[in-house]
């Protein structure tokens, strides 16, 4: 989408005059003279089809530069042979034509044992986390939709977590509550041993608790469980926008409906399937995708939770290619726009469809 | 009949209990870390100081000593509310000229700006750091940081006030221009008004954004304009000796931001819709 959306775009609406935009169809050269009227019409007819060109070129020349200046240079890195420091060969210290590596960078990374790895589990993560917060989301969401005593607190207190910053979330969730000693998790699983321990003394049920083995807390920086921590924090943090989003769209759901369904003996669950579930397509779709977005380019809680050992998504391996081989780090980078490309064709296609009715 | 009203009574009392529950449930991280931040170093890891212990506002005390953190915070404070201000200067035009004049490319426009979010952050980082640092010479300026966040956030600014104003009838508009109302008196008198919740909300949902992002602004920043994020990354707990500390100077980044959404949640969650409620 990146790459592919922007040439095409680019030439139709600022380089190609269709006949109804442009001005002189409608006033032909020949009778522009000094009239008044005239000079009205055409002042009306550039404010008409000119004026929102000029109003929405500052912001696309911003994201235009924004986007292809970086993208460019990393394109340009990611073929040739381009590292921080090196010894043997102080030449690739500095980017130049004369390094070119060709695809050679990106074989490199093909074959790095981390990249499929890391492409596996940015779509696990991403996939994860979206999973959790709309089916959590619509629950909670049609949990709280009725009215009932403390209803403002409650949504006080369900919405706070998507306003803590992602590095406190990390902080917070690894060290006071995952740590399998001084965390939470540590003092509650080492509370229940002891409970249990001291239930092992008793008479007859003693011998029942005498089977019950000795939990072990889990330590959510090991290797295969630090995807689980992160996947845990960041749905915690965006259930509440889900949350929020269905909730609005819930408010707007019509109710003569859903009374008609329950006077024809329609169960609740059936009406949250035949009614509710299609209402809320647009808000899913809006949730699906804006978090996609934010997943994709994960990166803090990775950093905080494990350092990315066992457990790292593109993003995080640019990251780690990028303190010397920069070279490698870009092709990484392209393969990463890639799997983004791929993604928006999906999501982009899916919110796209509805925009503009 | 007797047995709905039964379920009606027993959900009286079930519904709001399991509403409650969840609620409490999400909120007690958040609680947690406040509760840490009033305990010593050595109370936050001892299990019998668990709920019984003399709270103490020392974190908080020592903050400025062991973390620098008003300058961080001010950063934040700047940096955030002025790629906000831009952002919406930029984006109301646009996302005015998309609405009430929208050409056959409007939708592509809009769809290529969000794209432009996906693209990944770290596979630009390098080229960044190399222009800014090297070229431009505006690596870890203030300046720097809001045109990164503006930048950041652009697409979701345009998209939100676009959803809006696309809800706001044509006629007005058009009735002011039949007035003989400029196109910069049209948004000022006409648009900002009757879509100012739209405005406010998107302001709102930008500034949190700008707040809690945690990617360009540690990396392109080495002190200088540095803001809260960096300071949570740069000073997690090695091995949890400081969970006291460490949950006071938390607690100090996340509270502007939480109490600022508490206050406008109203306003928010009205707002949040991204064109999703017709």
């Amino acid at each position: 989408m990146i790459g592919s959306i922007f040439p095409k775009l680019f030439l139709y609406v600022w380089l190609e005059q269709d006949a109804g935009s442009s001005m002189f169809a409608e006033f032909p050269p020949a009778t522009l003279n000094l009239n008044a009227t005239l000079l009205r019409k055409v002042t009306r007819a550039m404010s008409d089809r000119t004026l929102p060109r000029i109003l929405q070129t500052p912001a696309v020349i911003l994201l235009l530069v924004w986007m292809l200046v970086p993208l460019s240079m990393t394109l340009y890195f990611s073929f040739i042979r381009y590292v921080l420091n090196s010894n043997i060969r102080p030449e690739w210290t500095t980017p130049s034509l004369s390094n070119w590596r060709g695809f050679g960078n990106y074989g490199y990374v093909l074959d790095a044992k981390d990249f499929w790895f890391a492409m596996q589990n940015s779509v696990i993560i991403v996939t994860s986390i979206l999973l959790i917060t709309v089916v959590l989301g619509l629950g909670i969401a049609v949990l709280i939709n009725r009215k009932f005593p403390g209803r403002g607190i409650v949504r006080v207190l369900l919405i706070s977590p998507f306003f803590v910053m992602p590095a406190v979330n990390a902080v917070l969730w690894i060290n006071m509550i995952l740590d399998p000693v001084l965390g939470l998790q540590g003092l509650a699983v080492g509370g229940l041993n002891s409970l249990i321990d001291g239930l092992r003394d008793f008479p007859v049920l003693g011998y029942f608790f005498n089977l019950w083995p000795v939990i072990e807390p889990i330590s959510f920086r090991a290797t295969q469980t630090s995807s689980i921590a992160v996947i845990m924090m960041v749905a915690w943090q965006w259930t509440p926008f889900a949350v929020l989003i269905f909730m609005t769209s819930l408010q707007s759901e019509d109710e003569s409906q859903k009374e008609a369904a329950t006077l024809d003996g329609a169960s609740p669950w059936s009406q949250f399937i035949n009614l509710t579930i299609p209402h809320l397509g647009r808000p899913i779709a809006i949730v699906i995708m804006i978090q996609s977005i934010f997943h994709l380019s994960l990166y803090a809680e990775i950093e905080i939770v494990s350092r990315g050992n066992g457990n790292k998504n593109l993003p995080y391996l640019i990251g780690e290619f990028a303190n010397n081989n920069i070279g490698a780090a870009s092709a990484t980078g392209i393969f990463a726009v890639i799997l983004a490309n791929i993604i928006a064709i999906f999501l982009l296609r899916m919110v796209g469809k509805t925009l503009m009715d | 009949m007797a047995t709905v009203a039964q379920q009606s009574n027993l959900s009286k009392v079930l519904w709001p209990l399991a509403a409650w529950t969840i609620a409490l449930i999400f909120f007690f991280p958040i609680f947690w870390l406040v509760f840490t931040s009033f305990k010593t170093d050595q109370d936050a890891v001892n299990p019998e100081f668990l709920f019984r212990f003399t709270p103490t506002l020392e974190n908080y005390t020592n903050m400025t000593q062991n973390y620098d953190y008003w300058k961080f915070a001010t950063n934040s404070v700047i940096t955030s509310t002025f790629a906000t201000l831009f952002a919406l200067v930029v984006g109301v035009p646009a996302a005015y000229a998309m609405a009430f004049n929208p050409s056959r490319h409007t939708k592509d426009i809009l769809m290529w700006m969000l794209s432009t979010k996906m693209l990944p952050a770290a596979a630009v980082l390098y080229p960044m750091t190399f222009l800014t640092k090297n070229m431009l010479g505006i690596y870890d300026t203030h300046f720097l940081v809001i045109l990164v966040l503006c930048l950041v956030n652009l697409p979701i600014v345009i998209w939100m006030l676009f959803t809006y104003f696309k809800e706001i009838p044509k006629e007005i508009i058009e009735a002011g221009k039949m007035d003989g109302v400029s196109t910069w008196g049209e948004i000022k008198d006409i648009l900002i008004p009757l879509a100012w919740g739209g405005i406010a909300s998107t302001a709102l949902l930008t500034f949190i954004f700008c707040w809690n992002e945690a990617y360009w602004t540690v990396r392109l920043t080495t002190f200088n304009a540095s803001t809260l994020s960096t300071l949570i990354e740069g000073n997690r707990a090695p091995e949890g000796l400081f969970f006291g500390r460490l949950s006071a100077v938390s607690t100090a980044a996340i509270a502007p931001i939480v109490v600022l959404g508490w206050f406008c949640q109203k306003q928010l969650v009205a707002g949040l819709t991204f064109g999703a409620v017709k």
